[in-house]
C-alpha cells in the first residue's frame, strides 16, 4: 500500500495538535477510510509518522470498534443490538437481514457487498430498530427499510426527527430552536439572537462573574454525574495564579501508565495552556439527547463553549464526539467554520482580549470514552484507559494542562443563563437542579423520542407526556438514567427526575435516558442486554473489572439459554458486589447495578427461569448466539 | 536538598513514620503489615490496575489502593480488615476464573505469585463455573521469551518495562475487555532488546516465561547465590540460580550446575536489571571445561597431574632467577581474575622478582547508554586499583623477538586478541608457554602446560567494577574436576617455587590486600556487604568510569 499518498492530509491532521500523537485517531481513520482497513504495515506507518511505537498503534486499533483490520464489505451494516432497541423488534430485524442476505452476523457476502454486525447502543433509541450502514444511521428498521436496503443500500431514508415536545414547560431553553428551518446555520442561529451571550460575557463580564452566574445558576453536570458546572470550573487554576498553583499540585502527580506510554507527554514548564475539552461522547444507551443538540443547534453548544473558555482561560477546545456520529460531525465541524468565519471564533472575539480555537475530534467506538478521563487518553492518542486521579483534569487533563471538561447539552444551558441570569435559570428547575433538561424516552413508549422538562418532573408525567405504554399493555419497569441506573418498577414512577431525588429513590437521574418496558418484558432478557454491554465495553484496565463483566454476562447468557442453575443468582450478585467500588473508574459499579436491581426486584422471574429452563413471557424473542453478540 | 517532611500514620494499630510522598503500600512495607500486590513494581509507573493492594483507610467510603494513595499525617490504615481481606480475595478471585490453573505444567509454579497470594490471602470455594476465554499459549515473541497469554494477569509490568526503561515498545495490551492479551506488533519480536529477559523477571505469573530455562529445573531445586555478573564491567548484581540436588537429579539438563541468572537489586549499579548478554552468558561455568593439568607432547597435550604442572613451571622459572634473568619471563593476567587472585599474582611474582606482570582485557564488545560495557570483563578496574600495568602486546612483541623464555597466560584467549599466527609464532620461540584458566580456548591449545583454574561461580572474592565499585562474588558450586582458583594455584607455585609468600583463603587475602593496598584501605567484606562499597580513590586510575548512572524511570521517595 502506498501511503506515502496520504502524508501531506495527515500532516495536516498532525498539525491541530499540541502534540502528535494526538492525531491518532484521526489518522487512522484517514488510513482506514482510504485502504478499507488498517493493516499491520499501516500501523508500522502511523507510529512512524506519530513517532509512536507500532505496538502502541496496535493498542489503539484493536482497542477501538470502528477499526478494521481486514477490509469489511462495500456496506456495513451495524444493526444496534442493545437494549432500547431489542424492545422494539431489533432481534426481529436481525433475523431478517441475515436471513436474506444469507450470512450470520460477523460475516461477509461472497460477493462483498454487504458486511453485518451487531454493536452496542448507537445512541438513536428514538427510531428504534436502528442501523448504521457505513456512516448513515437508519431507522426504524421496517421490512420496507430491509427490501431498500437490499435493492439500493444508497437510497435509504433519512432518520426521521423525533423531538417530541416541552412536557410542563412555558418556555424550553435548549430545544427552542429544534423546530427552526435551517436551525444549524449561523445565518439562523444570529437572527434568532445567537451569540448574544457570548458577546455579553466577553465584553461585559469578568470571569469571575461568568463563573459565579453560572454557580447561581445550579446547572449540573448533564452527562450523567450531576457535578455543579460553576464549581467545576471554579477548579482552574486562575490563569495569572497558574504558575504556582500547578507546581502545587505536581507534587502530588504519580505518574501513570497513560502519560509515560507516549514519552514525555508532560510538559515540564509550569506554564501551561488551559483547555476545554467538550464530552460529545454520547454512548449511554437511551441516550439521544447529544445528538439533537449538535444536529439541530450547533452554535448554542459553540457559543456555550465561547463562554465556558473565557471562564477558564482556556484558549483550545476540543469536541470528542462518538466516531459512530459521522453526520453530526459534519453538521458541527460546518458551525465551527461558520463561527471562525464570522470571527465568533479565532484571536480578539467581539473586539476582546479573548481568543479561541476549536477543533472537532472523532471517537472511534468506545463506550468508556465518555468517562472523562478515558476520553482525555483518547484524545491524546491512547487506548480509553481512565486515568488514576488525583491529579484531577482541573490540574492536570488534557497533555497533562488544567482542563475543564463538559457534556454538550451543559454548555447548551449557558448561553441562556448568561442572557437571562443564574437565578432565572435555578427557578426552571428543581431542588439543587437549575434549568431543564433533555429526556430521552425509549422503548415501550408510544411517542419515543426527545422530550425537555423541568428537573422536577416526575417519572410518570415524563411517561404520559410520551404516550404510556402500547395499547392493552402494562408499565412493568423503567431504567430512569440509562442503562447504568437501577432499574425502578412500575410503582415506583411517582419519583421526579431530579439528580437528588432518583438517588432518594435508590437509582440515579445518569443522562436522563429513560427506557420503559411493558409487561411483555423478561427480566432476565433486559438483564441479558446490560450485561452483554458492560462486557463488551469494558476497557479491561481493572482486573475486577475487567474479568466480572465477562463472567456475570456468562452467567446471564447461560441462564438465558435454559441452563440456569439454582445457585446462580447468589453468585450473580456475589460477583456484582465483588467488582462494586473496587475500580480505577464508576464502569464497573454501573455494570453491577443492573444485575443486583434486576434481580432484587424481579427475583422471581429469574427463579423461574432457572427452575423451569425457559421463558415464560408470550413474546419474549429469543436472543441471537452468544458467539455473534460477544465477538 | 532539604529533608523531606516526615508524617506519622497509623498501620494496623503500629505509629509508623515515613518522609512526606510515600505511598501507603510502602509505609506498610516499614510498618512490617505488608500488603500483596502485583502490577507495583518500584522500578516502574504506577498503573493501579490489578487491584490487589486494596487496604482500608479509616474515613474513605471505599477500599484504596495503597500502591498510588499518598499516605498522610494521621491516616488509619488497616491491613488485616474484614473489609481489606474480603476485597483482596475478590481480587483475587477474578485474576483466577480466567486463568487456566495449568500449574503442573507451568515453569511458574513455585515462585508464581498466583499460587502464593492464593495460598496467603485466597483459599476460597471457586464459585466461576463458565467456560474460560482462550487466548494464544506458547508463543516465542523472542529467541528467550515465551508468552502464555492466558496466564497473564494483565498487569502491564512488561509493557511499562519496554516503554519506561528500554523505551522500545515493543509491548503492548491488544482487544479489551477480557479479550485483553499482552502481545508483540505483529512481525515483531523482542531479539532487538538486549533487556528482555527482564520481563520473564518481572512479570509475576507463569505468562512470560524464559526460553532458556523453561522445563529445565523445578523452581524448587533450585539453590540460590549472590554473586556479581562477569560479563561486562558493570558488574550487575546477580543471583546464582543452581541445582541444589544434582547428586540426585543428574538427569536434569544434562548435568549442568548452573540454571539461570537473575538481577539482584541494586541501586547504585543495575537497580533492579541486567542485560541479556550477561543474564545468557552463563554457559561457559558448565561447558568446554579444563579439567586437569595438561602437559604437551608432540602435537598433543596428556593428562598431568598438579606437581608435575608445578615442577615444570619451577624448572622454567627457577633456572631464569638462578641466572638473574627473570626478565625473559612474563606474565599476563586477565581482567576477568578477582582483586584476591590478582593481589596473589602480584605478591607472588614480587617476591620471586619476577617484573614482567601485565593484564589484558579481552576484545571490547558491543555497549549502550544503559548497563552494557564495551569492556567484556569484570575486574579491569580492580587490576588497574592493585597498580597493575595494562597490556600483553609488549610481552608477545618481547617473545616473537625471542627475548622471552616463559610465558604465563591467565585467561585470556591471546588468539582471539593478537591473531592465531602470532601467538604461534610467539609460542614456537617460547620454551615454556604456560596457559591458566577454566575454559578450553585457542590459547590453550597452543600452550606447552595447561592449569585449570576456576570460573567465578566457582570462587570467593571480589570484582571492582566501572564506576571503582568493590563487590562481591561468592562460590555457589563446587570445584570442577582437578581445577582450582587461582589465588591457590599461586599460593601453591609460590610453595614450589620455595617462596614463603603463601594464602589461605580469599577471605583472609582480602584483609591483607585492604592493609596493603591504597585505593582498598579501609574495605572489608562486611563492609562491601551485598551492595559492594567504592574504592577509596575512585579517580585517576587511567581506566575511566562509565560516566553514567542508570536510568532512574521512578524513583522511590
Amino acid at each position: 500500500m502506498r501511503f506515502e499518498e496520504l502524508e501531506s492530509a495527515a500532516k495536516a491532521i498532525v498539525a491541530r495538535y499540541e502534540h502528535k500523537r494526538a492525531a491518532m485517531l484521526p489518522v487512522l481513520r484517514l488510513v482506514q477510510e482510504r485502504f478499507g482497513c488498517v493493516s499491520a504495515e499501516a500501523e508500522a506507518w502511523v507510529g512512524k509518522l506519530l513517532q509512536v511505537a507500532p505496538s502502541h498503534v496496535h493498542e489503539v486499533v484493536t482497542f477501538y470498534t470502528l477499526y478494521h483490520q481486514q477490509p469489511v464489505g462495500t456496506y456495513h451494516i451495524q444493526l444496534c443490538h442493545n437494549i432500547a432497541c431489542a424492545l422494539r423488534g431489533a432481534e426481529g430485524c436481525l433475523a431478517a437481514i441475515s436471513e436474506r442476505l444469507g450470512i450470520a452476523p460477523g460475516e461477509t457476502t461472497p460477493d462483498g457487498r454487504y458486511t453485518l454486525s451487531t454493536v452496542e447502543c448507537l445512541c438513536a433509541c428514538e427510531v428504534a430498530p436502528v442501523m448504521q450502514v457505513n456512516d448513515r444511521y437508519v431507522g426504524p428498521v421496517t421490512p420496507e427499510v430491509i427490501e431498500a436496503l437490499l435493492r439500493d443500500p444508497d437510497k435509504l431514508p433519512a432518520l426521521p426527527f423525533a423531538f417530541q415536545g416541552a412536557p410542563g414547560l412555558t418556555e424550553s431553553v435548549l430545544s427552542k430552536r429544534f423546530g427552526v428551518q435551517d436551525s444549524a446555520s449561523i445565518e439562523t442561529y444570529l437572527r434568532d439572537g445567537g451569540y448574544q451571550a457570548a458577546r455579553k460575557a466577553l465584553t461585559t463580564m469578568t470571569l469571575e462573574q461568568v463563573i459565579a452566574e453560572v454557580a447561581k445558576s445550579n446547572l449540573r453536570g448533564l452527562g450523567g454525574a450531576g457535578f455543579p458546572t460553576g464549581k467545576k470550573w471554579s477548579f482552574i487554576p486562575p490563569p495569572a495564579a497558574s504558575p504556582s498553583a500547578t507546581a502545587r499540585s505536581a507534587d502530588r502527580a504519580v505518574p501513570h501508565s497513560g502519560t509515560t506510554a507516549g514519552g514525555g507527554i508532560i510538559p515540564k514548564d509550569a506554564s501551561k495552556p488551559h483547555f476545554l475539552v467538550v464530552n460529545a461522547d454520547e454512548g449511554e444507551p437511551g441516550t439521544i439527547k447529544d445528538r439533537y443538540l449538535i444536529t439541530k443547534d450547533p452554535h448554542l453548544l459553540l457559543e456555550g463553549m465561547l463562554i465556558a473558555s473565557y471562564a477558564t482561560g482556556a484558549h483550545k477546545a476540543y469536541i470528542y464526539i462518538r466516531g459512530e456520529y459521522a453526520e453530526p460531525t459534519v453538521i458541527l465541524q460546518r458551525a465551527v467554520d461558520e463561527a471562525r468565519a464570522r470571527g465568533m471564533l479565532g484571536q480578539k472575539i467581539f473586539g476582546s482580549s479573548h481568543h479561541l480555537e476549536v477543533v472537532v475530534h472523532r471517537g472511534a467506538g468506545a463506550y468508556i470514552c465518555g468517562e472523562e478521563t478515558a476520553l482525555l487518553e483518547s484524545l491524546e492518542g491512547k487506548k480509553g484507559f481512565p486515568r488514576l486521579k488525583p491529579p484531577f483534569p482541573a490540574i492536570a487533563g488534557l497533555f497533562a494542562s488544567p482542563t475543564v471538561i463538559n457534556n454538550v447539552e451543559t454548555l447548551a444551558c449557558v448561553p441562556a443563563i448568561i442572557q437571562k441570569g443564574g437565578e432565572w435559570f435555578a427557578k426552571l428547575g428543581y431542588g439543587k437542579s437549575g434549568g431543564t433538561r433533555l429526556f430521552s424516552v425509549s422503548g415501550h413508549v408510544r411517542k419515543p423520542g426527545l422530550y425537555e422538562a423541568s428537573h422536577g418532573i416526575t417519572l410518570r408525567e415524563l411517561l404520559d407526556a410520551a404516550g404510556g405504554v402500547p395499547e392493552g399493555r402494562r408499565l412493568k419497569a423503567v431504567i430512569p438514567g440509562g442503562i447504568s441506573a437501577k432499574i425502578l418498577t412500575a410503582d415506583e414512577i411517582g419519583v421526579r427526575m431530579d439528580f437528588e431525588a432518583l438517588l432518594a429513590a435508590g437509582t440515579m437521574a445518569g443522562s436522563a435516558g429513560v427506557v420503559a418496558m411493558d409487561d411483555s418484558t423478561c427480566m432476565v432478557r433486559a438483564l441479558w442486554y446490560a450485561a452483554k454491554f458492560f462486557a463488551h465495553e469494558s476497557c479491561g484496565q481493572c482486573s475486577p473489572c475487567r474479568e466480572g463483566t465477562g463472567w456475570i454476562f456468562k452467567i446471564v447468557d447461560r441462564i438465558m439459554r435454559g441452563e440456569g442453575r439454582p445457585q446462580d443468582l447468589d453468585v450473580l450478585l456475589g460477583a456484582a458486589t465483588s467488582m462494586e467500588g473496587r475500580t480505577i473508574c464508576v464502569f464497573a459499579d454501573a455494570a453491577a447495578w443492573p444485575v443486583q436491581s434486576y434481580i432484587t426486584k424481579f427475583r422471581s422471574e429469574f427463579e423461574h427461569h432457572i427452575r423451569e429452563q425457559r421463558c415464560d413471557i408470550p413474546g419474549a424473542a429469543p436472543v441471537a448466539p452468544l458467539a455473534a453478540a460477544h465477538a | 536538598m532539604p529533608e523531606p517532611k516526615q508524617i506519622t500514620l497509623t498501620i494496623d494499630g503500629k505509629s509508623v513514620a515515613v518522609p512526606e510522598g510515600t505511598t501507603v503500600l510502602q509505609a506498610c512495607e516499614k510498618a512490617a503489615s505488608p500488603v500483596p500486590f502485583y502490577c507495583y513494581h518500584p522500578g516502574l509507573s504506577i498503573a493501579g490496575n490489578c487491584r490487589i493492594c486494596l487496604v482500608e483507610i479509616e474515613g474513605m467510603p471505599k477500599l484504596q489502593i495503597s500502591c498510588y494513595t499518598r499516605a498522610a499525617e494521621g491516616m488509619k490504615v488497616h491491613t488485616t480488615s474484614d473489609k481489606t481481606l474480603d476485597g483482596r480475595k475478590d481480587v483475587l478471585e477474578f485474576l483466577l476464573i480466567n486463568h487456566p490453573l495449568d500449574c503442573p505444567v507451568c515453569d511458574q509454579a513455585g515462585e508464581c505469585w498466583l499460587q502464593d497470594y492464593y495460598m496467603e490471602h485466597g483459599l476460597y470455594d471457586q464459585r466461576f463455573n463458565e467456560t474460560k476465554v482462550k487466548k494464544p499459549k506458547a508463543v516465542p515473541i523472542g529467541k528467550t521469551v515465551m508468552l502464555d497469554a492466558e496466564r497473564c494477569i494483565l498487569c502491564s509490568r512488561c509493557v511499562r518495562f519496554t516503554d519506561e526503561v528500554t523505551k522500545t515498545g515493543e509491548l503492548g495490551i491488544f482487544n479489551r475487555g477480557d479479550h485483553s492479551e499482552i502481545g508483540i506488533q505483529p512481525g515483531q519480536t523482542l531479539d532487538r532488546n538486549n533487556y528482555a529477559g527482564n520481563v520473564v523477571d518481572i512479570c509475576p505469573v507463569g505468562a512470560l516465561t524464559d526460553r532458556d530455562f523453561r522445563f529445565k529445573c523445578r523452581v524448587w531445586y533450585l539453590g540460590s547465590t549472590p554473586s556479581v555478573c562477569p560479563g561486562c564491567s558493570r558488574g550487575c548484581n546477580i543471583e546464582l540460580h543452581h541445582n541444589r540436588e544434582r547428586e540426585w537429579r543428574p538427569h536434569i539438563a544434562k548435568g549442568e550446575r548452573v540454571m539461570r541468572l537473575k538481577p539482584r537489586y541494586n541501586a547504585d549499579v543495575n537497580q533492579w536489571w541486567m542485560c541479556d548478554e550477561g543474564r545468557y552468558g552463563y554457559h561457559f561455568i558448565d561447558e568446554r571445561r579444563l579439567s586437569h593439568v595438561q602437559v604437551r607432547e608432540g602435537r598433543g597435550l596428556r593428562q598431568g597431574t598438579w606437581e608435575e604442572g608445578y615442577a615444570r613451571l619451577q624448572e622454567v622459572l627457577g633456572r631464569l632467577k638462578a641466572a638473574q634473568a627473570l626478565d625473559q619471563a612474563g606474565v599476563i593476567l586477565s581482567s576477568h581474575l578477582t582483586n584476591e587472585d590478582l593481589y596473589a599474582a602480584k605478591r607472588v611474582f614480587g617476591a620471586l622478582g619476577l617484573t614482567r606482570v601485565v593484564f589484558q582485557r579481552p576484545t571490547p564488545g558491543r555497549h549502550d547508554d544503559f548497563l552494557l560495557q564495551a569492556d567484556k570483563s569484570p575486574n579491569a578496574r580492580g587490576a588497574a586499583a592493585l597498580g597493575i600495568a595494562e597490556g600483553a602486546e609488549g610481552l608477545i612483541a618481547l617473545a616473537e623477538q625471542q627475548k622471552l623464555k616463559a610465558l604465563l597466560v591467565f585467561t585470556q584467549d591471546l588468539v582471539e586478541l593478537f591473531g592465531g599466527t602470532r601467538i604461534q609464532a610467539a609460542a614456537n620461540r617460547l620454551e615454556l608457554l604456560a596457559f591458566v584458566g577454566a575454559n578450553e580456548n585457542p590459547t590453550a591449545a597452543l600452550a606447552h602446560l595447561v592449569l585449570p583454574g576456576a570460573v567465578y561461580a566457582e570462587k570467593d572474592g571480589t570484582f571492582t567494577n566501572v564506576d571503582g565499585r568493590v563487590q562481591r562474588i561468592r562460590a555457589a558450586l563446587g570445584q570442577w574436576g582437578e581445577a582450582k582458583p587461582e589465588w591457590q594455584i599461586l599460593s601453591e607455585l609460590a610453595a614450589a617455587l620455595g617462596l614463603k609468600t603463601a594464602f589461605t583463603d580469599a577471605p583472609s587475602i582480602f584483609v591483607e590486600l585492604a592493609k596493603s593496598e591504597r585505593p582498598f584501605q579501609g574495605l572489608s567484606y562486611q563492609m562491601l556487604g551485598n551492595h559492594g562499597a567504592l574504592l577509596k580513590d575512585g579517580s585517576g586510575l587511567g581506566v575511566g568510569g562509565s560516566g553514567q548512572r542508570p536510568r532512574t524511570p521512578n524513583p522511590e521517595p
